[in-house]
């Protein structure tokens, strides 16, 4: 099997400070994958290591197959639209075009003068003055227009507004369905990756939480609501990943393959909200019961 | 890479221009009238002695002719302030702005590698702008030129300060030849440098003024007088005194006998020992009722001489390519600076 991305023991250190630490994770090629966190989990460093805007100090990375940013070639198959897409403000949307044509020898222009004209852009407009949605659209642009195999994005729609949210991952599908890309989108709020990705990847403090297609951990993930009764007493084929107690009544979130039989319990399904959250809170606990006491000199 | 290189610089390189075409049409309007004065001053076809003469009258005529002086000084100033400009405005936001406004994610995630980015964009843009300072310095050595050929005419004692020294002298070597060429290399490697290091544009363009103007000044004090061993001459005898030499009040020599244009770097008066003397002898300046002896002979018969250190005129170009080629080596070790800056494991 082939990866869009795969990292071995990648870790990157700013002075003292571990933005990725020892994270391993493979990124199968032509799906549309979420990779979810929260803040400062590691995935914008992550994303960074991926296109070769950085290198790592240790472990590897390697993006359909080869070293990132590994000369003109590897560069062209893979774009990427950084967080908050950025774009130069005293270029108009044209002169970006005409840069993207410049700058790579891969470029179609005539996807790019499509897009514009679909996105009812003006081709003159300084991109300093478009509005948040269609700068990210015009980011977006640039770099499907270079015709890459692997198209990355960091939380392209973190400062939009609903609609505009909705606008970029609609036309972000149509080029996936029409160009049959992997792509890899970050975000910290499930909500905007429910929609598009088959694929889904929970980064949490560097590790990877969780990975799976989308409708494989839909299935695999159930609630289970009943008497009250401890973890423990729980078969090992059921992982619990969260639960919860009341003086009568335990709910459970666990991962399981096996179908659950037990009459005792109520079975519910879980949204993929639900179980993000679930991975996301488990390490935040077990962070919690590591971390040593305090205790005060006197 | 150049075309990109260039629309990017496109909007600095406007206001550049025009700056440069303002100035020119300054210097076109006034020029044909000042070299009608200089055809007219009788300079062209002097001979021996009489040319000093002219000269000087010329130049007379000239300081107190509007606008010639103020025309004459807003040039070396342009020359002077091109290269700090060109740091701030083209240099310093180079690669900051790229930082700050994090476009950079763009630029170098494009098909291009990042070494191939930064190598156009300095070689592209650090051409430019010593292109535009050339074509500064050029008009307006077209300009000037009746003005400098009287200078070099005007004989060791010039009777006016108006239009400087010769061509040693501080502004006068800074503005003129090809020194301001390495002052631009080295102004806008300066400013991308610290833009790179400070990834702020607004203050990486303070510290770059601050940076290059210590720069400037520091040269022609410590560096320039030492770029070749400056030759050095001790002058002794009344007639040193007499001819205006030698400065009564601090000692110090205004010329070198027989070097006509030499630029003094220290002279001080020695007794024949050698020793340092810091006042003249109060035989030779009695207090106002007594009537002074001549100062010249006073001095020359109590052994008093002058020491003089100095770089003689015919070091001019010497000077120049050294300080120059200087100021291109310091700029190259700067870009190499940004490439190390901006290098992957640091960015």
């Amino acid at each position: 099997m082939s990866f869009a991305v795969q990292a071995i023991g990648l870790s990157k250190q700013y002075g003292r400070r571990w933005a990725l630490r020892d994270c391993t994770l493979e990124i199968p090629e032509g799906k549309v994958v979420g990779l979810v966190g929260p803040n400062g989990a590691g995935k914008t460093t992550l994303l960074h290591l991926a296109v070769g805007l950085l290198e790592p100090t240790s472990g590897s990375i390697s993006v359909l197959g080869a070293r990132p940013a590994d000369g003109p070639e590897q560069l062209g198959r893979v774009g990427f639209v950084a967080q908050d897409t950025p774009v130069y403000a005293r270029l108009s949307v044209a002169q970006h075009l005409r840069m993207g044509a410049w700058l790579n020898p891969g470029w179609d222009m005539e996807i790019a003068e499509s897009r514009i004209k679909q996105l009812d852009l003006d081709p003159r407009q300084r991109a300093g003055t478009l509005s948040g949605g269609q700068r990210a659209q015009l980011a977006l642009t640039l770099a499907i227009a270079k015709r890459p195999e692997c198209l990355i994005l960091d939380e392209p729609v973190a400062s939009l507004d609903p609609l505009a949210r909705r606008e970029f991952l609609r036309s972000l599908m149509e080029v996936v369905a029409a160009e049959g890309i992997s792509v890899v989108l970050s975000s910290h709020l499930i909500a905007d990756l429910e929609r598009v990705c088959d694929y889904l990847v929970v980064l949490v403090a560097s590790r990877v939480q969780v990975a799976g297609e989308v409708s494989d951990l839909l299935a695999s993930h159930h609630r289970l609501s009943g008497a009250r009764r401890d973890a423990s007493s729980l078969p090992a084929s059921q992982e619990v990943i969260e639960e919860s107690h009341t003086d009568k009544q335990s709910t459970f979130l666990v991962r399981t393959s096996d179908p659950v039989h037990d009459p005792a319990w109520t079975v519910r399904s879980v949204t993929l909200d639900d179980l993000v959250i679930a991975y996301m809170s488990r390490t935040a606990a077990s962070e919690r019961a590591y971390r040593p006491q305090l205790k005060v000199m006197s | 890479m150049i075309r990109f290189t260039w629309l990017q610089l496109r909007p600095q390189a406007r206001v550049a221009l025009a700056a440069l075409f303002a100035f020119a049409v300054l210097l076109v309007v006034t020029g044909p009238h000042l070299a009608g004065l200089y055809a007219a001053s009788g300079i062209i076809a002097c001979h021996g002695g009489a040319c000093a003469t002219a000269a000087s009258r010329f130049l007379s005529l000239l300081a107190i002719t509007s606008p010639y002086p103020i025309v004459y000084e807003l040039g070396i100033g342009l020359i002077l302030a091109a290269p700090a400009i060109i740091g701030i405005f083209w240099g310093a936001p180079l690669i900051s702005r790229e930082l700050e406004n994090r476009t950079f994610a763009l630029a170098w995630t494009q098909s291009i590698t990042r070494s191939r980015w930064l190598v156009v964009k300095l070689a592209l843009t650090g051409l430019a702008a010593m292109a535009v300072t050339e074509l500064l310095g050029s008009i307006y050595a077209w300009w000037a030129d009746p003005i400098s050929k009287a200078i070099g005419l005007q004989g060791p004692y010039p009777v006016t300060s108006e239009f400087g020294g010769g061509r040693l002298s501080l502004i006068i070597f800074a503005s003129h030849g090809i020194a301001p060429l390495g002052y631009a290399a080295f102004g806008f490697a300066l400013g991308t440098t610290t833009g790179a290091l400070i990834r702020r544009a607004v203050p990486a363009m303070a510290i770059t003024l601050a940076i290059f103007a210590a720069v400037q000044i520091a040269t022609p004090l410590w560096v320039r007088p030492h770029l070749i061993p400056p030759d050095r001459t001790v002058v002794s005898g009344p007639s040193f005194v007499e001819s205006a030499g030698m400065n009564l009040g601090n000692l110090t020599a205004s010329i070198v006998p027989r070097q006509p244009g030499a630029w003094i770097i220290s002279s001080r008066a020695i007794t024949a020992a050698g020793q340092p003397v810091s006042t003249v002898p109060a035989a030779c300046m009695p207090p106002p009722p007594a009537k002074p002896p001549d100062p010249g002979h006073c001095l020359g018969s109590r052994g008093i001489r002058e020491a003089i250190t100095y770089q003689p005129a015919s070091r001019y170009w010497p000077l120049q390519w050294i300080e120059t080629g200087i100021f291109l080596v310091l700029a190259l070790a700067l870009a190499a600076v940004c490439f190390w800056r901006l290098g992957r494991s640091r960015t």
